[in-house]
């Protein structure tokens, strides 16, 4: 039946060509449509939260609903060594988080204040990539880097000083002026709009929060699964801390590539309704060229059920390279815009930034996408070979000898 | 007497229609192992209507169909794609082979539905290819052989599976003369060597002239029934 099946493949050559053609296309497109998708939300992920909030952080229990400094956690008399203990963690990055209205001349902003100490920090806060003029900072600094949006905003330059007037610990006044040692430019744009960095101690002690911080950042051991270690760091924690991770952290990202994915779905449907219209018509055409062999087979003693499976199976094996051969060849283009992403430019720009995300369009190597697609495909074209099942089960054998 | 391998009676078939047409108004017949019958009669007379009949590939509305002491207008669609793998050959107008096998696997095909072993297809096709005249053609597939080379493939095939008899309709309606007689003698030479039963629907008179018996149709009726 296979060899029979196999025979059959190649006696028309052309509409097997255009069966895989097809199938083939259609995973190809299917594919890198979601890669981009997946694959550009997988980069901001790892740029926005990897390299700099971090996949999980660890608050004093109430902090991230109320962001208030009075929920910081006390770094002298926590002990969080069981928390840095756990294997897959790799450190815990204290921060200082809160904001500041800032003041320079006769401008005003409000801003989004971050105490760190960059020697300690995730890639994305040790500044010296993000770093347009200037210099870092270290512990015992009292300068401060500005991002690119509020160096414009401002008018400012290096050396020129900031006024900062917010709210520190227990409803204390926090005021400072630092002066500008850095100007950086944060690949989150909405970061690289409002944040001012400055050294943990200086935070500690404008906010009248010496020894305190609002986060501990946890930063995770490469190839450790950030899902698992939550799961552990929550049972080793205690009471007034929590665990919480970006997904919590930060909904609305997940809300974003929520809608994005369904809008993606409905273009890769499109193309499955296409692909199921140009595959029915192989099988139309298929059936139709055949229907006097169906009619002799079934005459001379085939039953229509195995003449139906090796009807399918030609399909299938058709349907099958093809998807397989999509699954491949598509492989080598998913890794080239992975390291190769492609840079947005005008009103595309503009819009995806509206989103804070970096302007650019890489694509995921993830094999699940590929084998996803490549199933999709082959079911559909399963489900579209059931016509010439239909056919055979119908078929009268009179007509068809004589059609 | 030789037994008798077909009995049909009071067979009837009528397509509906705007004007429904008697195609087989009632026929009794009798077809004996080892028969070479022709039926003949006018294009629409009804002959290809009982060959059908006889073969099972259409249903009569009366009338029965007993083969081997089976009545095959009572069995179902599988049963009678069975039966017909185990009784019956065929033998079409138009050659009819599956174009991407050789003439070989074209005749084993059916012993292979049959579930019979590798050995024993090779050899039996290999035995009627030479039995057709086909010795050394086995590797040929239907669209490097001539109409009447065809033909006689459809032939090896048609008793590959070792039927009771070999229905066919119009079998040289598509051959030239050198290719009907050289056919005819195969089909003669089986007959005789195999006691092959043959049933043709013909009005082809080199095949009539052939045909050991001749029975004539006409609307749907038998109207002659001789034998030489």
């Amino acid at each position: 039946m296979l060899k029979l099946a196999w025979r059959n493949i190649w006696r028309n050559k052309g509409r097997s060509i255009i069966t895989i053609a097809a199938v083939i296309f259609c995973v190809i497109f299917a594919v890198i449509l979601r890669s981009f998708q997946v694959g550009v939300w997988e980069n901001m992920i790892h740029e926005i939260v990897g390299n700099n909030f971090g996949y999980l952080q660890v608050h004093q229990e109430g902090f991230w609903g109320e962001q208030s400094l009075d929920c910081s956690i006390d770094l002298l008399s926590t002990d969080v060594n069981p928390l840095e203990s756990v294997e897959g963690v790799d450190r815990l990055i204290p921060r200082l988080e809160s904001f500041s209205l800032l003041y320079h001349g006769s401008n005003t902003k409000g801003a989004l204040v971050m105490g760190i100490n960059p020697a300690t920090e995730l890639p994305g806060l040790q500044l010296h990539d993000v770093l347009l003029e200037g210099r870092s900072f270290s512990y015992n600094d009292s300068i401060i880097v500005i991002s690119e949006g509020l160096a414009q905003y401002f008018k400012v330059e290096l050396g020129d000083t900031l006024l900062f007037m917010g709210q520190g610990f227990h409803g204390a006044a926090a005021y400072g002026a630092f002066p500008i040692g850095g100007i950086a430019r944060m690949t989150n744009p909405e970061l690289n709009k409002q944040l001012v960095l400055m050294p943990l101690k200086q935070a500690q002690y404008m906010y009248n929060c010496e020894n305190r911080a609002t986060t501990l950042v946890v930063a995770i051991e490469d190839g450790a699964d950030y899902t698992v270690l939550s799961e552990v760091l929550k049972k080793a924690t205690f009471e007034a801390l929590e665990i919480l991770e970006w997904k919590e952290l930060f909904p609305e990202i997940i809300q974003t590539i929520e809608v994005d994915m369904a809008g993606g779905r409905i273009f890769v449907m499109i193309l499955y309704f296409i692909i199921s219209f140009v595959l029915l018509g192989t099988v139309i055409t298929m059936v139709a060229e055949r229907q006097r062999e169906f009619g002799i087979l079934v005459s001379i003693g085939m039953r229509r059920s195995t003449l139906a499976l090796v009807t399918m199976l030609e399909n299938i094996i058709l349907i099958m390279g093809g998807a397989i051969l999509g699954m491949a060849v598509v492989k080598p283009i998913q890794f080239y815009f992975k390291y190769n992403p492609i840079d947005l430019s005008g009103q595309m720009k503009e819009a995806i930034e509206q989103y804070n995300f970096e302007p650019k369009l890489y694509t995921t190597t993830a094999f699940i996408i590929n084998l996803n697609h490549g199933i999709i495909i082959f079911c559909i074209g399963v489900l579209v070979s059931l016509y010439a099942v239909w056919n055979i089960m119908k078929l009268n054998p009179i007509e068809s000898v004589r059609s | 007497m030789s037994k008798a391998v077909i009995e049909v009676k009071g067979l009837h078939k009528i397509y509906e229609g705007a004007v429904p047409v008697k195609a087989v108004n009632g026929i009794d017949l009798v077809i004996s192992e080892g028969e070479f019958t022709a039926l003949k009669g006018p294009s629409g007379c009804g002959k290809t209507t009982l060959l059908n009949l006889l073969g099972g590939l259409d249903q009569p509305n009366s009338g029965s169909i007993i083969i081997d002491d089976t009545d095959i207008t009572g069995l179902s669609d599988n049963e009678l794609i069975d039966f017909r793998l185990h009784h019956i050959g065929f033998v079409f107008q138009a050659y009819n082979l599956i174009p991407v096998l050789s003439a070989t696997e074209n005749v084993s095909f059916i012993m292979l539905l049959q579930n019979r072993s590798k050995d024993e297809r090779m050899e039996r096709a290999h035995q009627l290819l030479e039995a057709v005249g086909l010795a050394g053609k086995e590797d040929k597939r239907p669209g490097e052989l001539s109409g009447g080379q065809q033909q006689r493939v459809a032939v090896a095939r048609a008793l590959a599976s070792k039927p009771k008899f070999v229905l066919a309709d119009e079998p040289t309606a598509n051959l030239d003369s050198e290719s009907t007689s050289k056919l005819l003698e195969i089909m003669l030479q089986l007959n005789k060597q195999e006691n092959m039963t043959f049933i043709f629907a013909t009005h082809d008179n080199r095949v009539i002239a052939k045909a050991k018996r001749v029975v004539g149709i006409s609307d749907g009726r038998i109207v002659s029934d001789t034998s030489k």
